[in-house]
């Protein structure tokens, strides 16, 4: 097995055995998603038109919930002075990692985004777009979570840092993922549009933050 | 160049003639600023009386931004060839980079209230300088959690240069997102369209500005290097007392 699917398998393994798995994630998520109707009120129409933003409001706040994991426990007990001496090109390895992590964790989020946006009343075309839009936004979100939990490796009570580091970086990928669940909602033909950018800030995501994940990691030891 | 000044002694003698020089051309700028945007310029013809407010709302967001700016080049600098001296330059950019985006959306505020008839308005401008601010906070929160100096530096320094990539992506997402739903009651000031006797107190406001950004940032420098020498000595001193009372017993 090459170290990039060995270091890809145990990091979802990790994530699976020692958080719950996507128990987590997505037991948070339903519970914002639970929670914010109850706040803002049983209003059927207002509900539905706010749908596609709650879900990707609570997801992006379910990302953030496991991202001080990720580096924290690797920084603590030697593994990252291990892995930037393993001979394996850092980048490579930080994104096998994050993913590994977020593969294991984050795949009921589209789901849920879609049974969620039924529930608050949406028509299951829209409701689909939304999913997609999740699922489009996945990788963006673990990776700018990732970036954040790299810079803030090993501070105690790091969660809250990384929250604020993470906010600013996830407007992008908010505003398209939203933004594709709310037009389809609305029956306006900037879904797909919004649902490509949502896609395009993933890519983007992908191909840079590993580069800034790697320099976080190196900048935090010696 | 940036290697020349980066030798404590030259930048000392340097700040020694530029912090007055700054504070000088500060005060007095901001003197004739105030003066002529508060009572040498004409009221606007359709704002009345508020558009004065426009002259420190205006410079504080340019400050605003162009702080950030100045926070990733010394940052970028430091990453590349490890200047202590543009290091501590970021440290001490960011919480005035923070007050000015706070007095930005502060100022900004004040004028919408009379202009638009709301405090806030969810436009893509206000909205931008708000993660600007974000921005800001994440940064120094970084810095002020990391202990070691070295590790507060490096780590920074990516933040700081990660952030104008994201801040240039928020811009053009939040264009994007306040375009679903434009209001139409923004009030738009392209620079053409502005009277002379209106650009003058500005382009002042925002020289005056920018020199007490310099200034208090070259302030802050000095001292912080002052600070650090003074703590050098008070060890050193420590350490002949300590030696003097060995020898002596």
């Amino acid at each position: 097995m090459s170290p990039l699917a060995s270091i890809f398998i145990r990091e979802a393994r990790l994530a699976w055995a020692g958080g719950g798995g996507a128990a987590g994630p997505a037991a948070f998520f339903l519970a914002a998603i639970t929670l914010a109707p109850l706040a803002i009120g049983p209003a059927p129409d207002l509900l539905a038109a706010i749908a596609a933003g709650i879900m990707s409001f609570a997801a992006l706040l379910s990302v953030l919930q496991s991202a001080d994991r990720l580096f924290g426990d690797d920084h603590g007990d030697g593994t990252a002075e291990l892995y930037l001496l393993s001979g394996v090109t850092p980048v490579w390895l930080v994104l096998a990692k994050v993913m590994g992590q977020a593969a294991a964790t984050l795949w009921p989020m589209p789901a849920i985004g879609l049974v969620g946006a039924l529930m608050y009343g949406v028509p299951i075309g829209p409701a689909l777009v939304g999913a997609l839009a999740l699922l489009a936004a996945i990788p963006a979100l673990a990776l700018i979570a990732g970036f954040a939990g790299a810079l803030a490796a090993g501070i105690r009570r790091s969660g809250l840092l990384i929250a604020l580091i993470a906010t600013p970086m996830m407007v992008p990928v908010l505003i398209f993922a939203a933004g594709a669940g709310r037009s389809a909602f609305d029956g306006d033909e900037r879904a797909l549009a919004n649902l490509m950018l949502t896609l395009a800030v993933s890519l983007g995501t992908t191909a840079l933050a590993p580069f800034g994940i790697a320099a976080a990691l190196r900048s935090r030891l010696g | 160049m940036l290697s020349y000044f980066s030798n404590p002694q030259r930048f000392d003698q340097l700040a020694r003639v530029l912090i007055p020089l700054f504070g000088g051309l500060a005060l007095i700028l901001l003197g004739v600023g105030v003066w002529l945007s508060f009572f040498a310029s004409p009221p606007d013809y359709q704002q009345g009386e508020t558009i004065r407010i426009m002259y420190v709302h205006v410079p504080a967001a340019y400050m605003a931004m162009a702080l950030y700016a100045a926070l990733a080049v010394a940052s970028f600098v430091y990453f590349v060839w490890r200047h202590a001296l543009a290091d501590a330059a970021a440290e001490v950019i960011a919480p005035l980079g923070a007050v000015f985006t706070i007095l930005a959306l502060f100022t900004g505020s004040l004028w919408g209230k009379p202009m638009w008839g709301t405090w806030w308005e969810w436009d893509a401008r206000m909205t931008s300088v708000l993660v600007l601010l974000l921005v800001y906070l994440g940064y120094m929160a970084l810095r002020a959690a990391l202990e070691d100096a070295q590790q507060a530096a490096r780590t920074g320094a990516i933040l700081a240069m990660a952030g104008i990539i994201n801040l240039v992506i928020v811009k053009f997402s939040v264009d994007w997102w306040s375009s679903l739903h434009q209001p139409a009651s923004v009030i738009r000031f392209d620079g053409p369209t502005i009277h002379a006797s209106q650009l003058w107190p500005l382009a002042v406001m925002a020289v005056a500005y920018t020199f007490l950004a310099g200034w208090l940032v070259l302030y802050r420098l000095r001292s912080q290097a002052l600070r650090r020498r003074a703590r050098t000595l008070q060890r050193q001193r420590e350490q002949v007392a300590r030696q003097l009372e060995e020898a002596v017993s």
